[in-house]
């Protein structure tokens, strides 16, 4: 069917977000490359540690994921075009489902690589916009590492993801593709994506539960 | 995407067709530049005939790719897929020599050719990916990129029936290996050619467990699964083709410094 290589992708888009939480505590934040090994290390910690349920593991990791990625900047990228002719009212709505889903699908895709991968930072080089590229690897026992790009941008002197780049694929760009063309089949209508949603949402929530939001 | 095989040419034929028959998406009015560049970028004029091939490409994997791939990854210990994926890797090794060739790529000439000769005679046919363990990593190569290397164009995405994504340039690109790759060749020669097609059928089973969890893992976790898999496909192409250093990154095709005025645009690739 797809090219393996594509189908490698949603596994190690699992581990990927694995290393995109963010502890409580604080960072070092004018060091990108430290940045995205300290999320990774925070985040292998808390999906291995034993003494959590479910629920307060998914909870942390929400803590963690919103911490680490600059959510507003990400969904405005994904919606693109149609976040200027939503009403703020729908706006608002979008982020806070679009965090719903990220949180959701990226839990359960950690929960599944974690163990069966390591992950290490290689360089970070500069980027457009006074952003920075961190290079990493996901590292697989007998098989080519998976290189891994986080795109991160400076947020009040924090560092933050606005973008996750596997063998070429990039996160924002897939799911701006996709919800446009749930948009345009929706009758261009910003509503329809947002129910479609809200149903996906409660359909993973469903098949694990706890993760969805309080 | 699969190996060459006789089905392959058939198919691909068949695909052009159902294409060129269905109906094509309307484009958007010229009145909405944004829409215009959208429906540009997603470069899909065959939408509505891409979507009726996929959903039967998903429905005959439900019944008969899937479960056998499942079955093949149950009852075939690990070890013994290695062996088969790298037999098949092996195998496929003078097709991508060539294609490393045709692009003017050394390197990976080079490295293919190492391989091949090290796998062959001290890998037990290519059986045991030796090379790889010694630091020569494998890398696929084909026709459909030799194209792209000399300057053609995808062409509209088309789904493919059973073989999946793809366009017209690698579509041709995979039916003209099946012409010149060495090994169907032989056997088609000396009258095997059950070979052809167990070869064919092996890889397919290989490439469908490999996918097993990831594909599922997408599909789970999309709204519209077909945008998904064509929004993956492609830029992961454009990046085999492109970047092959894994290093290269896509220009980030956002304004950033927009995006906070919530004045969003993306340049066309």
């Amino acid at each position: 069917m797809l090219s393996r290589r594509l189908m490698i992708l949603a596994t190690l888009a699992g581990s990927l977000f694995l290393a995109a939480a963010r502890p409580a505590h604080a960072e070092d934040s004018g060091n990108p490359k430290q940045f995205v090994s300290n999320l990774a290390d925070d985040a292998i910690t808390l999906m291995t540690s034993s003494g959590l349920n479910d629920a307060q593991r998914n909870d942390q990791f929400r803590k963690l994921f919103v911490g680490s990625v600059d959510l507003p900047v990400v969904g405005k990228l994904v919606l693109a075009r149609y976040w200027r002719i939503a009403t703020p009212q729908q706006q608002q709505e979008f982020l806070k489902l679009f965090e719903d889903m990220l949180v959701l699908t990226w839990s359960n895709r950690f929960k599944d690589a974690a163990g069966n991968v390591t992950f290490h930072v290689v360089d970070v080089r500069p980027d457009v916009d006074q952003g920075v590229l961190v290079d990493s690897q996901i590292l697989r026992e007998k098989q080519q590492p998976i290189p891994l790009i986080w795109r991160l941008r400076q947020t009040d002197g924090n560092w933050h993801i606005i973008d996750l780049i596997v063998e070429g694929t990039s996160m924002v760009f897939t799911y701006r593709e996709e919800y446009a063309s749930v948009i345009t089949q929706n009758g261009g209508k910003v509503e329809g994506l947002l129910n479609a949603m809200r149903r996906k949402v409660a359909q993973l929530s469903q098949s694990r539960p706890g993760a969805a939001a309080p | 995407m699969f190996g060459s095989n006789p089905a392959t040419t058939t198919l691909v034929a068949m695909a052009l067709s159902i294409g060129v028959l269905a109906g094509c998406a309307d484009a958007p009015p010229e009145s909405d530049p944004e829409a215009r560049a959208e429906w540009k970028r997603l470069n899909d004029p065959l939408e509505p005939s891409n979507r009726a091939i996929f959903d039967f490409n998903m429905a005959a994997d439900r019944r008969v790719m899937k479960p056998v791939a499942q079955a093949y990854e149950h009852y075939v210990p690990q070890y013994g897929r290695d062996r088969i994926h790298d037999f098949l890797d092996n195998l496929r090794a003078p097709l991508t020599f060539a294609n490393d060739v045709l692009q003017g790529d050394v390197d990976g000439a080079v490295q293919t050719f190492i391989r091949f000769t090290f796998n062959t005679g001290f890998g037990a046919l290519g059986l045991f990916d030796l090379a790889g363990e010694g630091g020569v990593p494998y890398h696929s190569n084909d026709l459909g990129a030799t194209f792209a290397v000399w300057g053609a164009g995808e062409g509209p995405y088309l789904v493919l029936p059973i073989l999946g994504p793809s366009n017209p340039r690698d579509a041709i690109g995979m039916a003209g290996e099946f012409f010149v790759d060495p090994f169907d060749y032989r056997v088609g020669q000396v009258g095997q050619t059950w070979a052809v097609y167990a070869r064919a059928g092996s890889d397919g089973i290989d490439r469908r467990q490999a996918a097993l969890a990831p594909l599922d893992d997408v599909e789970r976790n999309s709204i519209d699964f077909y945008a998904s898999v064509r929004s993956l496909y492609r830029q992961h192409r454009e990046a085999e083709i492109h970047h092959r250093d894994g290093v290269a990154v896509p220009e980030p095709g956002y304004n950033l410094t927009s995006a906070k005025d919530s004045e969003i645009s993306r340049e066309t690739n």
